[in-house]
This record gives C-alpha cells, structure tokens and sequence, in this order.
C-alpha cells in the first residue's frame, strides 16, 4: 500500500516496515498495526501470531464514541504488542499526549510509540517528551525542519517521560 | 519578587526566537492563519475584530515598577498608548502590528516578562490574592505556590492541548479574593492541626455559558504532594474530558456530568500512580529559594497609627473618603495597602495609558517596595504603603486622575472588552460601564449605597463575570439590536453563588433606569448594616423582579 507519510524514527528518516491493516484482510507475517476493536475481537488468535503486532488508537473515536478510545483498554495486550500508533486527528486533540505518557511511565511500555495523523510542527518536541519515538510526518516536511523544530527549547520545566528533569529539580541536582 | 534565573531566561528567549521563526512563516505565506492560529495563541496574540490583540502575562498579578514602565513603553511604541488590565491580572494590548509582536517580546522578556500561556486550550497564566504577603491572617504568601505551579504549567508536554483552556487559582486567605470557586482549579491554602501547610482543591468551577461553583475534591493535600495531584487532575481531565463540543469541553462540565464522587474516585486513583513515582514532589531547597523571593520587603518598626495621615484627613475630605474606600489594612503597622481604581467615572473600566503606569511605577518604586499588583477586579495595588506617605501617594495619584473613591462600589464595574473590541461580542460593555458610572457619578451616594458589584458581559462567554455580580448584567443580541439581562445575588468570593436572571432584558435605553430600580429597591428594603448583597440573600429575587417589571 503507498504512504501518505515518511517516517522519522528516533530522529532519522527511515524506512517504515510496518504497515496498517483494515480489519478484514488476513494478516500476513508482517509487522502490522490493526485496529483496538480488532485487537479486542482476535486477542486469542493474535496472541498465537508468530510476527510483530502493532495497534493504532483513535484518539476521538471516528463518531462511534464522544470520546474515542481509551490508551487503559491496552492494558491486557501489551505484552503482544511492539508498536502503539497514536492518532492525533486534528492538532487541538492533545489526547494522545496524556496515552503515551501512560504507556510509557505506567504501563512500562518500551516498544515503538509513534505519532499519527495532523502531526503539527510545534508538537513534536513535546511528543518527544511524553515518550513519542517515532512520527509520520507529511511528505513535505524536510528531516532538517524536524531537527531544527526538536532543539527550539534547551530545557524543560517539568519532568515528563524523557531524560530532562525540569528546571524545579535541576537546580539543585 | 521572584526573579528570572538562567533557566527562565534561556527559555523565555528561546520561545521568542521560536515565535519569531513561526510569525515568519506566517507572513510569508508558508503557514496558513488556520495553522498559525494555535502557535499565535500559545504565545498570547488574538485575532480580534479590528486587529491582532497580544495578552501578557502578569504571574499571580504581581508587577516591579521596571515591568510596569516597560507596559507603558510598549502602549507608546507598540499601541495607541493606553493598556487594559485583565479580569486575569493581565495586561492586554489592543492595536500590535503582527511582524512587530516578536520585537515586542523582545523587549518584554528583558523585563523577565513574557505572552506565554495566556491564551489556547492549556493552563492559563495561573492567579493569586492581590493583597499576598501583606494582608493580616493569611496561612502563607500563595505566591510561592504560584510560582512553583508556573514553572510546572510552563511548556507542559502532556497539558498544552487540552480539551479547552485551564485557568488555576491560589488564596492563602479566608476572604477569598481571587474568585477560585469560578476556576477550573481553585486552590485555598490551609494549616492543619499540626501546623503543616497544605491544599484544600476545588475542582470545576467556571463561568461561561453553564456557570458552576466549583466542588471541593480534597480537603488538604500536603505540599510536597500538590503538583502530583495537580497532573493527576489534568491528566484525568485531557484523557476523559469532552473534545466533541466546545461548549461542553471545560473541566467544569466534565465533573457535573461524571458527578463529584466518581471524579474524586478517578483523581485519586491517577494521584495515587503519579504520585508513587514521587517525580514531582520539589526539592526543599528549590522550594526554599522561591520562598525567599516573597520574603517580607524590609518593613520599618513605626506607630500603628500617623499623625500625619489623621492631619490630612481633616483638612482634605477628598483624601478622608478616598482613605475610607481604597485603603485596607495592612499586616505591619505603620503600613497600608492601596487600591488605584483603573474606573474613573465615565471610564473604560481596566484601562491606564502610558503616562498612568509610569506614574504608578514610580510611586511603587519611591513609597511601596518596587511592588505593584493588579487585581482581578481590573484595578492596581500599592501592597506596602507607609501610613506617613498615604497623603503624597494620594496627590500624586489624583494629578494623574487615578484617584477615583470607589474601590467596591457601584462604579468599581467590571466589562469585558465588549462589542467595541471583541468578535465573540453581541452587545457593547464598556459605553454601559460609563452610563452606569456617569448615573452614579456622586460618591456620597455612592457611600451610601455601599458594596456593590456590577459586572457587565457583552455575550454569553461571560468575560465579564456577570453570573458572579451582585448585579450582572449580559449583552444579549436580538434580530440585531443589543440588550441586556439582569442576574441578580451573584458573588465571587469564599461564599461564592450564581446569580438568578430576573426576567425579559432591557434595552439600551431602559437598562440604565432598570439598574436604579434595583439599587432604590434595595436602599428601600435593607436593615441595619446589610450590604445589597446580604438584603438580596435575604429577601430574595421576587420584590425587585416586582419593581423592575411593574
């Protein structure tokens, strides 16, 4: 299937070996990322999968629920899973944010987190620092725009699930 | 006052220097003002009806006398002179060409001063008590707090694109005079039996279009515990609070619909998580340093009571009745803290020109600790104020026309911006804060009417806290000609309440006369020392609802 994205994974333009799935077609051996309600429906039998198995949660639901899907119905997969795509459907969702600092800082998670959907410029940085590693970027954005938007800000306030400790507790390490 | 270390000034600096990159790609066409509208509001800058508007942030409200004339510097350079402070202790300025808002942020942050934060759905530029650190009987400056919580919310990685905005407040007094019952978090700093200090949290509370007090959710989280808490209410709120309406999208409406017990049920479990990790639990010796910025000022020992002042009280009724209504006690004898009304009579409530700020810089500077605070109320405070100097600070003031009387009075409005600005507006405020003003010009009668708080919204979004006005008055647009609704019995402070409409809304010409129908009502039915508002808890919405639509 063509992408309609590059990938930039920690820090670097790369090819992407996964690909997303429909629920319908049989998976392959491939590295894959269904959809949760798939996850849900087939856990049993994707359990017995010998292949890599990632999942995409939809930040607001796509109209099926107010409010979208919920990063703690991960919970009972994780252990299946290499990679959690988190949509963030339009830049003013920060949903995404508060699910893969969960994953990260609460569910242990250490698989690839990547950032889907309208993937805005001035949040990758903060992606970065709730645990993000890798970002479907639009085809336009130049790798040297992304290197340059991560370093704006040297320092950080607060701690979140990256190395910085925030300035209210660096100042007296 | 605190002040900026390397870490603030690196960031403030490099946030200017990003915004610079994103205003140049917006004029140049590379960003689309779709795409530019939520960095242009992370960094305070509205589209407005008119022009661009830039938002500055003023921390908890408090100002240095270099802060203020640099406020005064960018209305000459940047605006048409004048600045209008905030219901948010922020100062607003009104007519910035968009190319020129990254020099002007430039030159803001030499001041240790910045936009960041005070405008797009993440957590506001938090406020405080106006009278911090130099009222009697408060538990602890909120400022300190408030400064930690700054530095918390500031570039938040999981909390810049919330369900909607976030505004917190602190007051670590009784008398509760930063409104946090109408915050999204409010924050009341409390002393247990022990003599520990901690945070009693409201959560929810907001005005708007579906007004609501906010419920208490803890009665004392410990100090070292409170920003674990505070991630955990947010975190709580950005993952399961309502992204499907805005209207519906305030946290406020999130623990109405998913009810008091069970939002304390998922606020506590998160704490409990966040707070095990004991990532965000500040140092003591960070804590320490930040307290010692709001250390108290180096107050001389003098007389609880000035000749001088009494001397000049007598000779001057002007001074004696602007003592009377403007000047409230202060912690340390010999000392006051002074009010300066920003609502001339027939003013525009908030407003102060570039010759006003200086001239209120340099009295801070000369009589009052270098220290200016602005209030929620959209007035400016001298916190330290020596009793011996009142009558010089007093005729100083009134050179510069800022010594109106009328601190809590009927002609002490708060108006929001209003048609005459806003694109979000139905109805003009501000030309009805100068009728109401101009009809109540005299201040015996003012005096005698006694507190009285109008507060006049030109729509619904309530930027002018008329559900919170003993009088409230709302802008309402019908088939194109303005009017106005009147709420009655609101209040903004410990014992916080929502005002009741009173019926059909007034027009132009009749609110007017309607706001005097209320006030003579009142005057014709109050007992003995009772405030409007106490006569109006009293006897209730009907006999004025009689008077007005007779």
């Amino acid at each position: 299937m063509h992408k309609d994205y590059q990938l930039v994974k920690d820090g670097a333009l790369c090819q992407d070996e996964w690909h997303y799935s429909d629920d319908e077609t049989a998976l392959s051996d491939a590295p894959t990322i269904i959809s949760l309600t798939r996850l849900k429906a087939e856990a049993e039998v994707l359990r017995a999968r010998n292949a890599k198995l990632g999942v995409r949660l939809l930040a607001d639901g796509n109209g099926k629920t107010k409010l979208g899907e919920d990063v703690a119905e991960l919970a009972p997969y994780l252990d299946m899973l290499s990679l959690v795509s988190i949509d963030f459907p339009t830049y003013r969702n920060g949903r995404g944010f508060s699910a893969a600092r969960i994953l990260r800082e609460q569910f242990n998670f250490d698989g690839e987190l990547r950032a889907s959907g309208d993937v805005l410029h001035d949040q990758w940085a903060m992606m970065r620092r709730c645990g993000i590693t890798a970002f479907e970027l639009a085809p336009t954005v130049s790798l040297e725009v992304f290197t340059k938007a991560m370093d704006e800000l040297s320092e950080a306030y607060q701690p979140a699930s990256d190395d910085q400790r925030g300035a209210l507790w660096k100042r007296h390490a | 006052m605190y002040r900026y270390d390397e870490f603030d000034h690196q960031l403030v600096g490099e946030r200017v220097t990003q915004f610079r990159g994103q205003v140049e790609r917006r004029v140049s066409g590379e960003l689309s003002e779709d795409a530019f509208k939520p960095l242009r509001l992370m960094n305070g800058v509205y589209l407005q009806l008119h022009a661009y508007m830039l938002r500055v942030a003023i921390p908890y409200g408090t100002l240095s006398s270099k802060q203020l004339r640099m406020q005064a510097h960018i209305a000459r350079k940047y605006d048409r002179g004048y600045g209008h402070f905030t219901t948010r202790q922020n100062i607003q300025f009104n007519w910035p060409a968009l190319d020129k808002i990254p020099d002007l942020l430039e030159e803001l942050a030499t001041v240790e001063m910045h936009a960041i934060q005070t405008s797009g759905n993440c957590i506001r530029n938090v406020t405080a008590d106006q009278y911090a650190g130099a009222i009697d009987n408060e538990v602890e400056d909120p400022r300190i707090i408030s400064e930690i919580i700054r530095q918390w919310s500031t570039f938040h990685p999981e909390f810049t694109y919330l369900p909607r905005k976030f505004k917190i407040a602190v007051t670590g007094h009784d008398n509760d005079r930063a409104a946090i019952k109408l915050h999204d978090i409010g924050i009341v700093i409390k002393q247990n039996e022990l003599g520990d200090i901690g945070y009693e949290i409201h959560v929810g509370g907001g005005q708007g279009r579906t007004p609501f007090i906010a419920k208490k959710m803890a009665d004392f989280v410990p100090k070292a515990q409170l920003l674990a808490y505070l991630e955990a209410v947010m975190r709580v709120y950005n993952r399961l609070g309502r992204r499907d309406n805005s209207y519906k999208a305030r946290i406020k409406i999130m623990v109405h619909e998913t009810g008091e017990e069970e939002m304390r049920r998922l606020i506590e479990a998160e704490f409990a998580k966040i707070d095990a990790s004991q990532m965000l639990s500040v140092p003591q010796a960070e804590a320490d340093r930040i307290s010692a910025y709001f250390a108290n000022p180096a107050f001389a020992a003098l007389p609880a009571t000035s000749a001088a002042m009494e001397t000049a009280q007598k000779q001057d009724a002007d001074f004696a009745r602007w003592v009377r209504a403007n000047i409230v006690p202060h912690k340390q004898d010999g000392y006051a803290i002074v009010n300066i009304s920003l609502k001339p009579i027939g003013g525009v409530p908030g407003d102060a020109t570039d010759v006003q700020m200086e001239a209120v810089a340099d009295l801070a500077e000369r009589y009052s600790f270098d220290e200016i605070r602005v209030t929620h109320e959209q007035n400016l405070v001298l916190p330290h104020v020596r009793l011996d100097d009142l009558k010089t600070v007093y005729d100083e003031l009134q050179a510069h026309e800022l010594a109106t009387a009328n601190l809590g009075l009927i002609s002490d409005t708060i108006a929001c911006p209003g048609l005459d600005y806003c694109n979000l507006a139905n109805a003009r405020s501000i030309p009805l804060a100068q009728e109401i003003s101009e009809r109540f010009a005299d201040l015996d009668r003012q005096y005698d009417i006694g507190e009285l708080k109008i507060k006049i919204s030109g729509c619904i979004n309530a930027c002018g806290h008329h559900h919170v006005g003993h009088i409230g008055i709302l802008g309402v647009d019908k088939k194109g000609t303005e009017f106005y609704q009147i709420s009655l019995g609101g209040s903004a402070d410990e014992n916080a309440s929502i005002g009741t409409i009173t019926g059909r809304a007034f027009t132009e010409e009749t609110i007017v006369d309607a706001i005097e129908t209320v006030v003579t009502t009142y005057k014709d039915m109050r007992q003995d020392g009772e405030r409007f508002i106490d006569t109006y808890r009293r006897v209730g919405l009907d006999p004025f609802k009689e008077r007005l639509y007779a």
